[in-house]
């Protein structure tokens, strides 16, 4: 994967951890880094005195928290062994490329790195930061990310503000062998509306762990478009958490685009918290070679009225693997909801293999609707014909017949600029098919 | 052994097995619980061979060794020291209905069981605790070389036929509740059906618990030849004690090129029965399997009936239907194992809770590599009539195949309000009309039930809603 000829703030310098740990216990993970390490980088960086406390609390429960044995359901299908768990932390991280918008701002938007929020908006970042349960799955590595993040993303949009367009964050690193866990936080006041694309890419060819979490917040009545398109070296591990909060009458969409990696396994824990709201939650997974993609999903729903639809599409190639596990939980308040999930698999070469698990625990009788789909499969062999039969070659048929396939997804995302970015990452893949985008052309004529 | 809650297994009121022949007195009845000594004097009250003897007790280790399952159902209240597992009424299975003692005859009458022998069985097995009381076959079916039996005397009367299958499905050291029937099992039926013969009418086997905190062990073993084929239906009931009885089946079958078997199980326990069973099927070319599993009884069931598709174009098809009521968990499903090319498969499940019932689908598709042109289609519904309630769907499937279908589907719904409304503005009454809308729920699966047992499974349908419905 080719990196950007313009990389500000791309990290260099990797500070060295081992120094005897102090004031957060002892430590019971050999892990990418250590308290002390944290604690000088949080006293280099002046942060104050309730984030280091902050990240010091994470930092225990990070140590009291076990990593995944195996055993559990959700890591079964994903092990361990190869993590590997001694890269160092990386400490001189980059920040995230945006574009400020003065205009924005000046009506009191928030969108900017991370580490600059708590420069500037300490009260906001601490109002938002690690609020609520680690994503259960990914519990110990919820912690680390919220002991040891040196970059992220911080969007807030203040109450009634509503921000037309797309905002674009990129996070770009030229390193692979470091541990890196950046943070995300996107959160809505009452009536506001933004839609943002993450973008994060990676250099190829050595081992790394990427363990970058997000957080987004959504107050009564706001509307949150989210996707983060995953473009990881070849040789991440991609073992990432996403926790959505969505409040009363609040809609959010996330789009999560896997493409890079060599394993992803991400927990998504979507709580619909308030009453009468909605969320979409979307994949788009592209995977070949080794490639290993695991995802957990919970939708848990906890208020009346409330809607959640899940919906994942993989299109695996060569030797690829995708495994799902998701749970809709509907609680017993949770009157008159409506919930589904859906997870396709498009399966491209001999080698390849899923495991779609959709799990429903419903605790109530008063839904309007629950329910689930899982596919795995080939291509109809029919739809090859038919259009071979109106004559496209068998790889440009393949090609054109994958896009129509993820169209399900694509089809959703009301963002241009998004829909762009995904299918461009996505083409890397599965191909461009010359067809389509004359198609495409010939339409847009 | 007692129950989580021994209150919730007297709910039943209408539950109209639950009666227990109080002068039966046991020829044997072995102390409670459970060691090798309990092993061996099975097998020696049973003058089995030595390999049997010697399976059983390394079937033990293996018990011993494994942990109780902690997925699943709450296993934690079983105390395997506080069960009788070996109680036995009659020391041989009578021909002749005259030659069962009467009170156990008695027992068998109210169940309808005789009558119906004479109406629509080629066959008719009786268990009563731990050993088989009444065994007869049709004459012709049985000149024709089909073998039914128990599977205790078919043991003894075919040796090398019986040594050539038992375990080849599932082994001694498979799950921890498998390898405890096969070190005590007892009973259970014996079916062999011979190159091309074709078994018109079902060959019933009807399973009783009559003794307090018994446990029953009974193990099946069913060989279709090639191109023959069978039904089997099962019935169980159990007086309602309130202690817990424990009910560990293990069933295997062995499907042969183009033969066909649908094995129909009716289990309808008392609420105090822990029902924690083991079925396998394999099926070769061509080959044909059907599971039609009704769990309407019992205070907890597991069980996941599967079929391993090893020939190319087998089929195999489940359908599975629970009934969860007042404190029962019903955590039933499927699997399916597609192990060669052009193979297909069907799991369809239809689940209900009322009260404070919870039902459980859990099942498995798996497709091996090569396995080209594999088709498998899951559907499961549930259907929840109370606020306390619960419904839970767990499909896993495994594909490393390309070249498949495979597709999965469910659907969790309530009885609409709606629904509701129309029917009870034609007149019926809200239990009734609940009732219409569950007969039509479960439609789809007692469709596949022999007449009999179709109008059986409505009734006790009928049972389970009345008064159920708030």
């Amino acid at each position: 994967m080719s990196l950007s000829a313009t990389q500000p703030g791309v990290g260099r310098s990797v500070l060295v951890g081992g120094a005897a740990t102090d004031g957060a216990g002892s430590a019971t993970h050999s892990g990418p880094t250590d308290w002390a390490t944290l604690r000088r980088f949080s006293e280099r960086h002046y942060e104050p005195s309730w984030l280091r406390d902050l990240r010091s609390a994470w930092w225990q429960r990070y140590q009291d928290t076990p990593l995944p044995s195996g055993q559990e359901e959700e890591w079964r299908r994903t092990p361990l062994a190869d993590l590997p768990r001694n890269a160092e932390l990386l400490l001189d991280a980059p920040a995230t490329e945006l574009d400020h918008d003065a205009d924005l701002a000046a009506r009191g938007v928030i969108f900017t790195d991370l580490r600059t929020a708590v420069r500037e908006h300490p009260e906001l970042v601490r109002a938002h930061l690690g609020i609520g349960e680690p994503v259960e799955s990914h519990a110990a590595f919820w912690a680390l990310s919220l002991a040891a993040w040196t970059a992220g993303t911080f969007l807030y949009v203040p109450r009634g503000v509503e921000v037309d367009g797309t905002l674009i964050a990129r996070l770009v690193t030229d390193r692979a062998d470091v541990a890196f866990v950046p943070h995300t936080i996107v959160a809505a006041e009452p009536g506001a509306s933004v839609t943002v694309l993450e973008e994060l890419v990676s250099a190829d060819g050595a081992a790394g762990w990427f363990g970058g979490t997000v957080e987004i917040h959504a107050q009564e009545g706001s509307r949150i478009r989210y996707a983060r398109l995953q473009r990881l070296g070849d040789g991440v591990w991609n073992i990432g958490a996403q926790r959505v909060v969505v409040g009363t009458d609040a809609e959010v969409t996330t789009l999560n685009a896997e493409v890079g990696s060599r394993v992803t396994k991400v927990g998504l824990d979507v709580q619909m918290t308030g009453r009468g709201g909605v969320s979409r939650v979307l994949g788009l997974l592209a995977a070949g070679g080794d490639q290993h993609i695991d995802i957990n999903s919970v939708q848990e729903l906890v208020g009346s009225h409330t809607t959640s639809d899940l919906l994942y599409l993989a299109a695996l190639y060569d030797r690829a693997h995708a495994a799902f596990y998701g749970r809709i939980v509907v609680r017993p308040g949770a009157k008159q909801t409506s919930s589904y999930q859906e997870c396709r698999n498009l399966l491209l070469s001999p080698g390849a293999g899923a495991e779609p698990i959709p799990v429903l625990e419903i605790e109530t009788n008063d839904i309007l609707r629950c329910g689930h789909g899982a596919t795995a499969g080939a291509i109809d062999p029919v739809q090859l014909f038919y259009a071979q039969s109106r004559g496209l070659d068998a790889d440009e048929a393949e090609r054109m017949i994958v896009r129509g396939f993820f169209e399900q997804v694509v089809g959703q995302i009301s963002s241009e600029t998004i829909k762009a970015l995904v299918l461009d990452a996505l083409a890397r893949r599965i191909g461009s098919s010359t067809a389509f985008d004359e198609a495409d052309e010939a339409d847009a004529a | 052994m007692a129950l989580p809650n021994p209150a919730l297994s007297q709910l039943p009121d209408n539950y109209k097995y639950g009666w227990h022949d109080p002068e039966m007195k046991p020829l044997h009845l072995m102390k409670k619980g459970l060691s090798t000594a309990v092993v061996e004097e099975i097998s020696r009250i049973k003058g089995e061979p030595k390999w049997m003897t010697d399976l059983r007790l390394k079937a033990f280790r293996h018990f011993e060794a494994r942990p109780m399952p902690t997925w699943g159902g709450d296993l934690t209240q079983i105390d395997f020291q506080d069960i009788y597992y070996y109680v036995t009424a009659t020391d041989r299975a009578a021909q002749s209905w005259d030659d069962v003692p009467d009170y156990i005859r008695r027992t068998y009458d109210r169940l309808g069981i005789p009558e119906a022998e004479k109406k629509y069985l080629a066959g008719v097995g009786g268990q009563y605790d731990s050993e088989v009381v009444y065994h007869n076959i049709h004459a012709d079916l049985e000149k024709k070389g089909v073998i039914f039996l128990g599977t205790d005397e078919a043991l003894q009367r075919y040796p090398e036929m019986f040594r050539e299958y038992y375990g080849t499905v599932i082994p001694a050291n498979d799950n921890k509740l498998a390898a405890l029937n096969t070190a005590v099992w007892s009973g259970g039926s014996f079916i062999y059906v011979p190159k091309g013969v074709h078994v018109d009418l079902p060959l019933q086997a009807y399973f009783r618990i009559n003794t307090e905190s018994m446990g029953q062990f009974e193990r099946t073993l069913i060989i279709a030849d090639e191109g023959s084929s069978v039904h089997y239906v099962e019935g169980c009931t159990a007086p309602t004690y309130s202690t817990a009885s424990l009910h560990s089946a293990v069933v295997e079958i062995i499907v042969k090129k183009g033969a066909r078997v649908r094995y129909t199980t009716i289990q309808n326990w008392s609420h105090n029965v822990y029902n924690l069973v083991t079925k396998r099927a394999v099926a070769y070319e061509d080959a044909v399997m059907e599971w039609v599993d009704g769990n309407l009884g019992s205070h907890l069931t597991m069980k996941y009936p599967s079929i391993y598709l090893l020939g190319e174009r087998a089929h195999g098809e489940v359908l599975s239907i629970a009934f969860a009521g007042e404190g029962q968990h019903q955590d039933a499903g499927g699997k399916v194992i597609h192990a060669a090319p052009n193979t297909t498969s069907l799991i369809t499940s239809k689940s209900i809770s009322k009260g404070t019932g919870r039902t459980s689908y859990r099942g498995l598709i798996k497709v091996y590599p090569g396995c080209k042109h594999s088709k498998s289609t899951v559907r499961c519904d549930a259907l929840i009539l109370s606020d306390e309630a619960r419904s839970d769907t767990y499909p896993y499937m495994e594909i490393d195949e390309e070249d498949v279908t495979i597709g999965h589907e469910a659907t969790v719904s309530k009885v609409g309000a709606e629904q509701l409304f129309y029917l009870m503005s034609r007149g019926l009454t809200e239990a009734e009309a609940s009732a219409m809308i569950v007969n039509g729920f479960i439609e789809p699966i007692v469709k596949e039930l022999p007449m009999e047992y179709a109008v059986e499974m409505n009734r006790l349908i009928q049972l389970q809603m009345e008064g159920a419905v708030g």
